[in-house]
Formats: C-alpha cells, sequence, structure tokens
C-alpha cells in the first residue's frame, strides 16, 4: 500500500482538471471543492483511476440565516470562479463524497443553493452508492437526478413528504425532553 | 396443472423483523424458479434518528447515546466518537488509556466473532456449533463483565480517556480466558475447514472476487476473505495499533467458506494482540481534562469494528454541541455484496448469504411470503426458509 501523502497527491492529480478549489483539514485528508456539474466527471475519474473506494456520503444543511458563518465567508471567496462554483451565499447544502485509499481520504465537495437543492447521482458509475442517496434524499431533501431508487431506505412508509429530519429547521417531536434535561430549550 | 405453464419470477419478501436478533431488515428477492435473480433491500426498522439526536444533545451525552448505535459493537462506536472529538479538541489520551481502548476493542471482536460464528452455524442447522461458540463466548463476556461491570455497553470510554483501569487480578483473568477460548478456536478451525456436511453449505456459496469486492466497497472481514488487504487497525492504526499492531488476516477464496477461515483465524490474531497489550501495558494516567467546548471544526474519524470500517464524520461548531455528525456502519456497506452475490444462486441458500457478510442481522427476518404458479400465496417463517434451506442440503 502506497503511503497516505502520495495517495492524496495521486487523488488530487485525478481530480485537478474539476478542482475548485483544495483544503487539508487534517493529516491524511483532502477536500476537494467541485461544481455540482463536475460531480461526475470527478468520480468517474477517481473510480477509473481505481483510486479507493467510497465510503461514505454525508449531506450537510449549512443555515444561512443571520451572519455569515465561517463557510460562507470562505464561500463568498470563490465568487470569483466562473459560474460561482456552487456558492451558496444564503446558506443552503453540502454534500460530501468521502473516497478512502488506507489511511487517506479525499472529500468532494458539493455546494448547493437552498433554492436549488439538486444534485446528479453517481450510481451510473459507482451502483452501490445507492443507500447513500436514498438517505440523502429523505433525509435533507436534496434530490438526486437520475438516482435508480428514491424510495424510503430509513423513514417510514408513512413519514410525511417535505419533512426532512436531518435539515436544521427540523427538530424531533422528543426534542423538547432532551432540551428539559439540559435545563434549556432549543426552540 | 396448468398446461405448459410460462416461467414466471416470484418477489420472496423477507422481513422485516426478527424478535431475537438485533436490526430489522427487509429484503425482496426475485426469484426463477428456486433461482434467486436479484435482491431488494430496505432498512429502517430500527432507524432511530440518532445522528439528529446527537445534535441536539451535548458531547458528553453523545457518548452514550453513540455507543447504543449497535448493541454488539458498542466500544468501537463509542471510541470512534471519542476519538474523532479528541482530535478536534486538540487533546492527547495517555497511552495507557488508548491501550484499554484497543484491549477492550479486541475483547469486543472475539465476542462479535463468536456470536457470529454461532448464528452462521444456526442458520446451517448446525445448532451444535451455536450451542458451543455461545457458551465460549460466554468467557468473554464475563471478562468484559469484570472489568466494566457490564456484558454489552461497557462504557469504557470517556472524552479523553477511559473510565476503568486493568489491574493484575483482571489481567491474569483475561489472560485465562483467552488460553481457554484459543483452544476452543483450534476445535472451530478444524469444523469450519474439514466437517463436510458443513462445507456443503459454504464452499463454492456467495463467492465474490477480489474485484467484485473492491468494486463494491465491501468491507472488513467479509473483504479480506475475498483477498482485498483492508483493515484500518493496519493502513490507518489508531488508538493504541501503533504499538500494538495486529496481523492482517485474508483468504483468497472469497466464499463463505473464506468467511469462515477468516473470522477464525482473527480470533487467534485477538487472543494475541490481548496477551501482548496485556504482558507491555503502558503505565500512567487513562484520563485528561477535556473541555467542554470544542473549538470549530471538521473530522473524520475511521476504525476498524467487528464488521468493518466503521466511518464517522464529526463537524463542531464552537459550542458543546455537535453541528452533525454522519455516522456510516460496516453492515451499510456490506449489504452491497448480497445484492451482488446472491443472484444465481438458490433461495435454499440465502440464510447462509445474508449471514455470511455479518450483517448486524437485519436478515433474520419474520415472515416470508412465497407466490407459487397458482397465485395463492403461501406464508413462511424465516424459520420455515432457515428449515427449508437446511431439508434441502440434507
Amino acid at each position: 500500500m502506497m503511503d497516505t501523502e502520495t495517495a492524496l497527491a495521486q487523488g488530487s492529480n485525478v481530480v485537478a482538471p474539476w478542482t475548485v478549489v483544495t483544503q487539508t483539514p487534517e493529516q491524511g485528508r483532502l477536500d476537494v471543492v467541485v461544481r455540482p456539474t463536475d460531480l461526475l466527471p470527478a468520480v468517474r475519474a477517481l473510480t477509473e483511476a481505481h483510486w479507493g473506494y467510497l465510503s461514505a456520503i454525508t449531506g450537510l444543511d449549512v443555515p444561512g440565516a443571520g451572519q455569515p458563518t465561517p463557510e460562507e465567508k470562505q464561500w463568498e471567496r470563490l465568487d470569483g470562479v466562473p459560474e460561482h462554483a456552487g456558492t451558496v451565499p444564503m446558506g443552503g447544502f453540502e454534500v460530501l463524497y468521502h473516497f478512502c485509499h488506507g489511511a487517506a481520504v479525499l472529500t468532494l465537495r458539493v455546494r448547493l443553493p437552498r433554492t436549488q437543492a439538486a444534485v446528479v447521482s453517481i450510481c451510473s458509475v459507482i451502483p452501490t452508492a445507492t443507500v447513500f442517496e436514498r438517505e440523502l434524499i429523505e433525509m435533507l431533501g436534496i434530490e438526486v437526478t437520475e438516482t435508480p431508487n428514491s424510495d424510503h431506505l430509513l423513514l417510514p412508509d408513512d413519514w410525511p413528504s417535505g419533512v426532512y429530519p436531518l435539515r436544521k429547521e427540523f427538530h424531533a417531536p422528543d426534542a423538547g425532553s432532551a432540551a428539559g434535561e439540559q435545563g434549556g430549550s432549543h426552540q | 396443472m396448468i398446461q405448459n405453464p410460462k416461467p414466471q419470477k416470484f418477489i420472496v419478501p423477507i422481513g422485516p423483523q426478527h424478535p431475537a436478533l438485533k436490526e430489522p431488515g427487509h429484503f425482496e428477492f426475485t426469484v426463477d424458479g428456486e433461482i434467486v435473480t436479484s435482491v431488494a433491500i430496505r432498512l429502517g426498522y430500527v432507524h432511530r434518528g440518532i445522528e439528529k439526536a446527537a445534535e441536539e444533545r451535548n458531547y458528553v451525552q453523545d457518548l452514550y447515546l453513540l455507543e447504543r448505535v449497535c448493541g454488539i459493537c458498542s466500544h468501537i462506536h463509542a471510541t470512534a466518537y471519542a476519538l474523532g472529538v479528541e482530535k478536534l479538541a486538540g487533546i492527547t489520551v495517555p497511552p495507557r488509556a488508548q491501550a484499554i481502548r484497543e484491549l477492550v476493542a479486541e475483547l469486543e471482536r472475539v465476542h462479535s466473532h463468536l456470536l457470529w460464528l454461532g448464528v452462521a452455524a444456526h442458520e446451517a442447522g448446525f445448532d451444535t456449533l451455536f450451542m458451543y461458540s455461545w457458551r465460549d463466548r460466554e468467557t468473554v463476556m464475563d471478562i468484559l463483565e469484570r472489568l466494566s461491570g457490564n456484558r454489552v455497553n461497557y462504557s469504557a470510554n470517556v472524552l479523553g480517556g477511559v473510565k476503568f483501569n486493568v489491574d493484575a487480578a483482571q489481567a491474569d483473568a483475561i489472560r485465562r480466558g483467552m488460553d481457554f477460548l484459543e483452544e476452543r478456536t483450534h476445535h472451530y478451525y478444524n469444523i469450519v475447514t474439514a466437517e463436510e456436511t458443513f462445507l456443503r453449505r459454504t464452499r463454492g456459496v456467495g463467492t465474490m472476487s477480489a474485484d467484485q469486492a473492491e468494486a463494491l466497497g465491501t468491507l472488513g472481514p467479509t473483504a479480506r476473505a475475498s483477498g482485498v488487504q483492508r483493515d484500518l487497525r493496519i493502513d490507518s492504526p489508531y488508538a493504541a495499533y501503533t504499538e500494538f499492531p495486529v496481523q492482517i488476516v485474508t483468504a483468497s477464496a472469497g466464499d463463505l467458506e473464506a468467511r469462515f477461515v477468516v473470522h477464525v483465524n482473527e480470533l487467534f490474531e485477538s487472543y494475541r494482540v490481548i496477551r501482548v497489550i496485556l504482558d507491555n501495558f503502558p503505565p500512567g494516567e487513562i484520563e485528561v481534562r477535556m473541555p467542554r467546548r470544542i473549538p470549530e471544526g471538521e473530522t473524520i474519524s475511521r476504525v476498524e469494528a467487528p464488521r468493518g470500517e466503521l466511518f464517522y464524520f464529526i463537524k463542531s461548531n464552537g459550542t458543546d454541541q455537535p453541528e452533525r455528525i454522519k455516522i456510516r456502519t460496516p453492515s451499510l456497506s456490506n449489504w452491497a455484496s448480497v445484492s451482488a452475490t446472491a443472484p444465481g444462486h438458490k433461495l435454499a441458500d440465502m440464510p447462509m448469504i445474508l449471514v455470511g457478510i455479518d450483517p448486524c442481522f437485519s436478515c433474520s427476518d419474520r415472515s416470508v411470503s412465497i407466490l407459487p404458479h397458482d397465485r395463492q400465496s403461501k406464508l413462511w417463517t424465516w424459520e420455515d426458509l432457515r428449515q427449508y434451506g437446511i431439508e434441502y442440503y440434507r
């Protein structure tokens, strides 16, 4: 197995044509921001280069209300980039595709505005991504276009439509009692 | 009888509940006669919204919450979480605490693998092996209880270290337990590699090549049984795995027999490393103080659970509550291997193929209904399907 830094450098080269910006959040990791439209070619390039395996897809709800979050400030700096690189000045979603290769983790980050929360399915390249995409759809309400199966994976069949539990505005019905234990309310 | 019946495909639903095992799931096997042609999976019957709940609690509360994601590999969940939060906080945990984490993780692997061995034997109709392996598993359960006070949620971790120390008397008890289990495991190795009737259920069944396993993102013993060199304890050592390394255990055949061989050989490796830890315990503290508020940041914490890579993504926002915790358990990744290997096999092989990936037993389900040619449905329980598999191979 090649060492972690070599693996990351190699992965970085593979996705270079679609890279907007890269970050190294911690040792052994590389975060690569790509535009939503470039996601599929970047994933295909990693897969065809046999660079590791898709370990997980994380969806993040990034609230935009109030003061700009540090993420938003960071994203604003991308404003000079053509097509705004999927920046979300008013908050939105971020979808993280974590590829693992030994100890190395390369994360493709796609930023989606709240008004246009849609990302293309990567199942045409990695069929096993379907479970992660189904989770993304039902938990965060992010539309995954061309995904082979958008049925509920985890939520009950009778779960109300348009209610997405991992969005920040959603509060579980029993969250009040949990907050009560801490002597405060989240509402 | 109908003249010239046209070949039809039937969907055999299995699931969603099984009272004795841990994680219910629902599977729909499409069968063409006896042969399975495709598999669909529906999860979520025990979905408890833990990721959301974690966002609404503080870091200390989350430790106890996340330890309850899984009733079998509880310690590894807490370890992945604690390692991640400690990384975000910039805290270095004392070596002795890390060694205790590894010790408990390996004891947990022993109990998990023995549990799997028993359940897999049961699904094959080999209940004697099931009874013996579960009886022997009590040895490690007693050790864990003696260490922590609990058989299942040992709660070994705290943020910044571990909760309990291991004294000389406990170390001796663990050594005795490992000696006993090692002797028993030799016996199990002989059974799973030489017992003819058992091999008829495992050899050449559910075969997955290394390329397939790689492409499917298969993890843990399931991947290693196909010859994939993938073990985070070696690839990306955490806790004390740098000081107390383990050897990777692989097999090449990729069938169910290979998965048995890998599980059993991993037991030997766990016994060995447990003894090494006990003989070379680093002295010193077992806990450091953690801040209540965790500085803003993002981290990924990956550990090798008994079933494969467990993935935690933790995003902090500077408060005492996390912004987001994403958990990807190894079983979720390994379901894909069921979908890939089941087609082409007989319905009678399904219990073994499902159990072969050591899922959190979502597969072992309550009722199966089969729609025969005359379209009258017949209801089967999971027990019926298991019996069907056993009778089929009798």
